[in-house]
């Protein structure tokens, strides 16, 4: 690689505070392990990643489309000061997040992927993503918006977002802002976590992200269960 | 219109809201209107979070309250704090928006000397 | 009236159906009903359909007259039965009525809804539209919220505690993982939704003061069964599932207008009625499906029916005796929590879970020796219910 030629395409790289991973009990009584990544497990994630874009209920495959090129991008080193959460349950790859910095006061969240439903997953990385932009990276506001309109009503009236002027980058939509202010005021209701991680669970969880076959990933989002009967 | 039609049946006085053709009681059909007489009680409540379409705010609280002479009414509850058998006094306000129209009902608030 | 059996019965796994439309639904289920009587090419004198809200959830009415040209069972009677929630009660009653009647020799009622078509608050909107437009409707109330209300009166009077609902809750659940028509199949903690410190996060709360996890789910669905007379039955060499009682109350339409509202009287009015019909008690009864599309439902409608006296029914739930081994195993089937609750398909769902008991069909669930089944099926809030009662001949 022409590292002469990468310094005028890679953009700068602001200094990121890390996230502390954290878990969080769910309501099945299993244990989410909640964990920033780097770079590197990124090819990884794109394996699960991948079978989404075929989904197209619930805008899976836009989110999918969208996710895997910022994925790739920041891999690529072509975007500017992103960050990853991941979930993961007995080390299994159970949702993805991913935001930015705009500046050191301005973040930009990017998406949220649940690969396994019903267990609130999608809910609890948004927060996580949200407590790592105010409470770790320092920010005073994020811009939020979203490709499907459940999960956007549900952020909207869960944090009482508030409405900004302008395009968020994601396509242009309008950008509705979480503020320090409203994440203070919902995070006793809304923002789930122990810390430290129990040194087993953080072992299972580092030792290796484990993404389930592609049959599996589709078959998790679309809820279509492998049946005895029909 | 700034408050519910409630109704007392003619022959066997029970008070009734809303509107029945034939008396709960008596099956009698002639019927007096009257409007909630002085503060409610607060009979049971609930806090709900998942409103239905049309509605975007959480925490609306909504209640039934009993009237002093016996009109029973659903209200929407404004009030800080809320407890079972606490005095609330009625207004009439917007309390949804139905096909564009704001729609008006009653909001109960406490009753600044409860007793 | 002559004996009405129930000759064949079966359903479709309820979930989110994406691919399939209301009236594909509707005749699977008719079908798969009809199949298993072994009914062939007879002809059915009579359909009902139990469903409560198609023209909003899918713009579409008169679903019977569709359904029983799709399934060919022309030209039979076809009436669409509504009734909120217990639209497939009232349907299965209409049937019972046609046989026991003489009108009729064999009646298919199928009960189906396609809810996930429309996204959630419409849904919760469309649901809510039951309620008084004028008194209660225009409060943004919801079926949750009534719920929340009675729940608040019923749980204080008769010290039910957060911890009996979620026992309901995890119990209806586990049931459920056994059941592979279930819409849920998830196992959940006491930990998970209320004991840890932050299981309000997991478990928020809805409508005060019931949570997530006190509600059942939005699903699409269908359940069928062929009600016939019992020497139809003999013919096709069924097992005689008999409905043996049905009986239908009503009460006032809205919650402020009940004398007492932690009183559930239709509940009391209409099990009475189908108890005294069937010639039995509660304490005859083996397996019970009740209608707890809320937690605390289940609780209150277990005492109202008459299987435990008021204030006793949490008691039972926290020693266990409504599991499927206990003294008297409720909602077997994962009730409306677990087994989810497509609207019109819930009154016909429970029958169907009912007849598979009491024929020895249920698989991992199965109740031992199960000969006499209650169901009840809780239209509105509570202000029009149907209870059955089925019994086992053969």
């Amino acid at each position: 690689m022409d590292m002469e030629i990468e310094a005028y395409l890679r953009p700068p790289e602001a200094e990121m505070a890390p996230y502390p991973a954290k878990v969080i009990t769910l309501a099945t009584g299993k244990k989410l392990v909640v964990r920033q990544v780097d770079r590197d497990a990124v090819p990884t994630l794109l394996e699960a990643v991948m079978p989404t874009l075929q989904v197209e209920r619930d805008f899976y495959d836009i989110v999918g489309a969208r996710l895997y090129s910022e994925l790739l991008g920041w891999y690529r080193y072509r975007v500017r000061d992103e960050f990853c959460l991941i979930g993961q349950i007995d080390g299994f790859l159970v949702g993805i997040v991913n935001s930015r910095m705009f500046s050191p006061d301005l973040g930009i969240s990017l998406h949220t992927l649940a690969i396994e439903r019903g267990m609130r997953i999608g809910a609890h990385l948004f927060a996580a993503k949200m407590e790592h932009h105010i409470e770790y990276l320092g920010q005073e506001e994020v811009l939020i918006t979203a490709e499907s309109p459940i999960g956007f009503r549900r952020w909207m009236i869960e944090y009482n977002l508030e409405k900004r002027e302008g395009q968020h980058e994601l396509g242009g939509a309008t950008p509705f802002a979480l503020t320090r202010d409203l994440y203070f005021r919902n995070k006793e209701r809304l923002v789930a976590g122990e810390r430290p991680v129990p040194p087993e669970l953080m072992g299972i969880a580092e030792r290796e992200i484990v993404v389930a076959n592609e049959d599996d990933i589709l078959e998790k989002i679309l809820g279509a269960r492998r049946r005895e009967v029909q | 219109m700034s408050t519910i039609t409630a109704y007392k049946c003619v022959n066997c006085g029970q008070v009734m809201y809303p509107h029945h053709l034939r008396c709960l009681n008596c099956k009698g059909r002639e019927f007096e209107e009257i409007e909630p007489k002085g503060k409610g009680v607060l009979k049971t409540y609930t806090i709900v979070n998942e409103l239905p379409w049309g509605i975007d705010e959480r925490g609306r609280i909504l209640g039934v309250v009993e009237f002093e002479n016996g009109v029973r009414a659903l209200a929407m509850i404004k009030a800080d704090k809320v407890k079972i058998g606490m005095k609330l006094v009625p207004g009439w306000e917007p309390v949804r928006v139905i096909g564009g129209v704001k729609t008006q009902g009653l909001v109960m608030r406490p009753a600044k000397h409860s007793g | 009236m002559r004996p009405v059996v129930i000759s064949g019965a079966g359903m479709i796994p309820f979930e989110r159906r994406d691919e399939d439309s209301l009236i594909d639904m509707l005749s699977m289920a008719g079908l798969k009903a009809m199949d298993d009587a072994g009914f062939g090419e007879r002809p059915v004198d009579a359909l009902y359909v139990g469903n409560m809200a198609s023209g909003l959830f899918n713009h579409q009415v008169s679903v019977a007259s569709a359904v029983v040209d799709r399934l060919n069972l022309l030209p039979a009677a076809a009436d669409r039965i509504e009734n909120g929630p217990a639209s497939g009660g009232s349907a299965v009653k209409n049937g019972f009525l046609a046989v026991a009647s003489g009108y009729a020799d064999a009646v298919l009622v199928i009960g189906g809804e396609k809810m996930r078509e429309v996204i959630g608050p419409r849904a919760t909107d469309i649901v809510a539209c039951m309620t008084h437009p004028q008194a209660e409707y225009i409060y943004g109330v919801t079926l949750p919220a009534m719920a929340g209300m009675f729940a608040q009166v019923y749980m204080d009077k008769y010290g039910v505690t957060p911890e009996h609902l979620a026992m309901v809750s995890i119990k209806n659940q586990d049931n459920g993982i056994l059941n592979p028509y279930a819409h849920i199949q998830m196992k959940i903690t006491m930990e998970g939704i209320l004991t840890h410190p932050q299981a309000h996060i997991n478990n928020p709360v809805v409508a005060d003061p019931l949570h997530l996890y006190d509600c059942c789910p939005v699903s699409d669905g269908a359940a069928a069964v062929l009600l016939t007379t019992q020497e139809l039955a003999k013919e096709l060499g069924r097992p005689i599932v008999e409905i043996a009682g049905v009986a239908q109350a009503t009460d006032t339409h809205t919650l402020q207008e009940r004398q007492d509202p932690t009183d559930l009287k239709a509940v009391t009015i209409a099990s009475q009625k189908a108890f005294s019909m069937a010639g039995l008690e509660p304490s005859d009864i083996d397996v019970v499906e009740l209608h707890d599309a809320f937690t605390i439902l289940e609780i209150a409608e277990s005492e109202h029916a008459g299987f435990f006296a008021k204030g006793e029914g949490a008691k039972a739930v926290e020693a266990g005796e409504t599991q499927i081994g206990g003294s008297l195993p409720i909602n077997t089937s994962g009730g409306l929590k677990a087994r989810g609750h497509p609207v019109g398909a819930t009154g016909v769902a429970q029958i169907v879970d009912l007849t598979w008991q009491l024929r020895g069909e249920a698989g991992e669930r199965q109740v031992e020796d199960a000969a006499n089944g209650f169901s009840l099926n809780f239209g509105g809030f509570g202000n029009n219910v149907l209870a059955f009662v089925l019994r086992r001949l053969s």
